[in-house]
């Protein structure tokens, strides 16, 4: 038997990476295993990371320059038909005070630097030669024996646990490997993101977007913006940058023919958008799978004998039309993934019904307490009224309610009327306000 | 701005291994059940990174060097014709995101 770890981690992510530096706080030996050149290389998000776990895993965060772009002081939720755009509209001082409720994120330069962090505290640990982590390694295989899962197979090297944490992203073949999640997993309970990085001269973007020096502004896009795709759009601000792009519904996209990045391109040109985009230089282009956050689609457990799933390796991801939340929660369930390992060794017991403690602790916590409470909302925004004659019939009637003209003008309830029966129908719209009220 | 084709999009993506001559594939794709069986082909228009073209009898070709590894056609796929692995860091192809 070759070097035995108290815990391998797979994947060098926010899920990862945040059971590292718990583990490593912890003096726990564990190595963390990253099949890209650095951690961040392989990894996309829109990306907001929202919450405060942040500052849990890195205290005083914000007082570095590295890691994140911009907090998030100003909100924007906007509907869009192919000419106008009506939006709703929230900025707060009370965003501006640490540790802050959401920060920007591009995971290259994020993760690359929280990294950097699990790095210091090894360093610091009572375990500091006996943990590593290990990049540009690829994890093929999960060794099991009698049923429990003993360590990891990349290429002919063999490494051995008394847990393995799988933080492998949302394109899980590890996790499905095992048996945890089916073999294939249908589109309906995902997504494709893609996105552009767009630069522009720090002072034009802090103008442009009414931006403090390092307060930034989110931005999501209900209606025209994911071309008539279940989906939407965001643009959030970096640094130096913005993040634009789209996410759409997979099956939908398969159904209506559409190719994500003309989708993309028609959004870009829209009159309100090019308008925010003059002058940019994109820098990067990219795309990946997201989950949708439908527990239907959810691996059918998150941990076995020996082994814990975490981050959107476990579906943990909601969007309930608020905020996408993903990283958030791929920070807590790393955090309570490590929690439980730290108690198992305590223990010497990594036995499924010690491990079963770290799916109790999730589903405590607000991640599975807000996935559960949300489903109805989850399901709400896969309506087709949603992202074409809701958008619709909001901009029409902000046209109209807009538009000051030399005839005498009708009051509002009458352009609600009108706009109404226009885009949907009353029916259609109860019921979808009824339903509303109630998932909200 | 300027509206930026799937080609220049891809050009701004930094890949591993680029001056390898031969790069391992990591996805395999069977065209054949792709061409006889498919109803719908869509990973020629789904897939993000445009790996999957559709020639002018109607065939799809795949090219895996263009990958970005987002997963798409993993769950798009629901013929079975898709056989998806992550690439090998030393052999293979696929991202090195700069910013991500």
């Amino acid at each position: 038997m070759e070097e035995k770890f108290d815990c391998i981690i797979v994947g060098g992510g926010i899920a990862g990476l945040s059971a590292a530096l718990m583990l490593a706080k912890a003096d726990v030996r564990f190595l963390l295993i990253e099949r890209g050149e650095f951690c961040g290389a392989k990894n996309v998000s829109g990306g907001v990371l929202w919450g405060t776990d942040l500052s849990r895993l890195v205290p005083n965060y914000w007082k570095e320059d590295g890691g994140y772009e911009r907090y998030v002081n100003h909100r924007r939720l906007t509907f869009m038909d192919e000419q106008s755009a009506f939006s709703l509209d929230f900025k707060s001082s009370h965003f501006d005070v640490p540790p802050y409720g959401g920060v920007t994120v591009l995971r290259a330069r994020f993760d690359d630097w929280l990294a950097g962090k699990v790095q210091e505290a090894i360093d610091a640990s009572a375990a500091a030669d006996e943990s590593l982590v290990a990049t540009d390694i690829l994890v093929e295989e999960i060794l099991k024996e009698g049923g429990r899962v003993i360590g990891i197979r990349a290429g002919d090297e063999r490494f051995y646990a008394d847990c393995v944490i799988l933080a492998e992203g949302v394109n899980n073949l590890l996790t499905r490997q095992i048996g945890l999640h089916e073999s294939y997993v249908p589109a309906d309970h995902v997504a494709v993101g893609v996105k552009e990085v767009i630069r522009f001269d720090r002072s034009v973007l802090e103008d442009r977007f009414q931006l403090g020096e390092r307060s930034g502004l989110t931005n999501e896009f209900v209606g025209f913006a994911s071309g008539g795709v279940e989906g939407g759009g965001f643009l959030y601000t970096n640094i130096d940058s913005i993040s634009i792009g789209l996410v759409l519904g997979m099956t939908d996209l398969r159904e209506k023919k559409h190719k994500p990045y003309d989708i993309l391109n028609a959004f870009k040109a829209h009159p309100a958008l090019t308008s925010m985009l003059r002058g940019g230089e994109t820098l990067e282009y990219s795309a990946h799978v997201v989950s949708v956050g439908d527990l239907r689609g959810m691996p059918r457990e998150i941990y076995a004998d020996g082994v814990m799933v975490a981050g959107e390796a476990a579906g943990l991801l909601l969007n309930a039309g608020k905020a996408i939340q993903g990283m958030d929660y791929a920070m807590r369930s790393g955090i309570l993934a490590a929690e439980t390992v730290v108690a198992a060794k305590a223990k010497g017991d990594f036995s499924e019904d010690i491990l079963k403690n770290y799916r109790t602790a999730l589903e405590n916590s607000y991640v599975l307490k807000d996935m559960r409470a949300f489903q109805d909302a989850v399901h709400l925004l896969h309506n087709p009224q949603m992202f074409g004659p809701v958008p619709n019939l909001i901009c029409d009637f902000g046209r109209q309610f807009f538009s000051i003209g030399n005839d005498p003008t009708p009051k509002a309830g009458r352009m609600v009327r009108t706009a109404i029966k226009r885009h949907s129908s009353y029916w259609d719209l109860v019921k979808l306000g009824v339903k509303a009220a109630r998932v909200l | 701005m300027k509206k930026l084709t799937i080609a220049a999009r891809l050009g701004l993506v930094n890949y591993r291994n680029q001056g390898r001559s031969r790069a391992a594939a990591h996805i395999e794709v069977d065209t054949g059940i792709c061409n006889d069986a498919c109803p719908h082909k869509c990973t020629t228009y789904m897939c993000p990174a445009n790996c999957y073209t559709l020639d002018e009898m109607e065939q799809v070709h795949f090219q895996f060097e263009d990958c970005i590894e987002c997963g798409t056609c993993l769950y798009a796929c629901d013929q079975g014709a898709v056989s998806w692995h992550y690439p090998d860091p030393e052999r293979g192809r696929g991202v090195n995101w700069s910013l991500g």
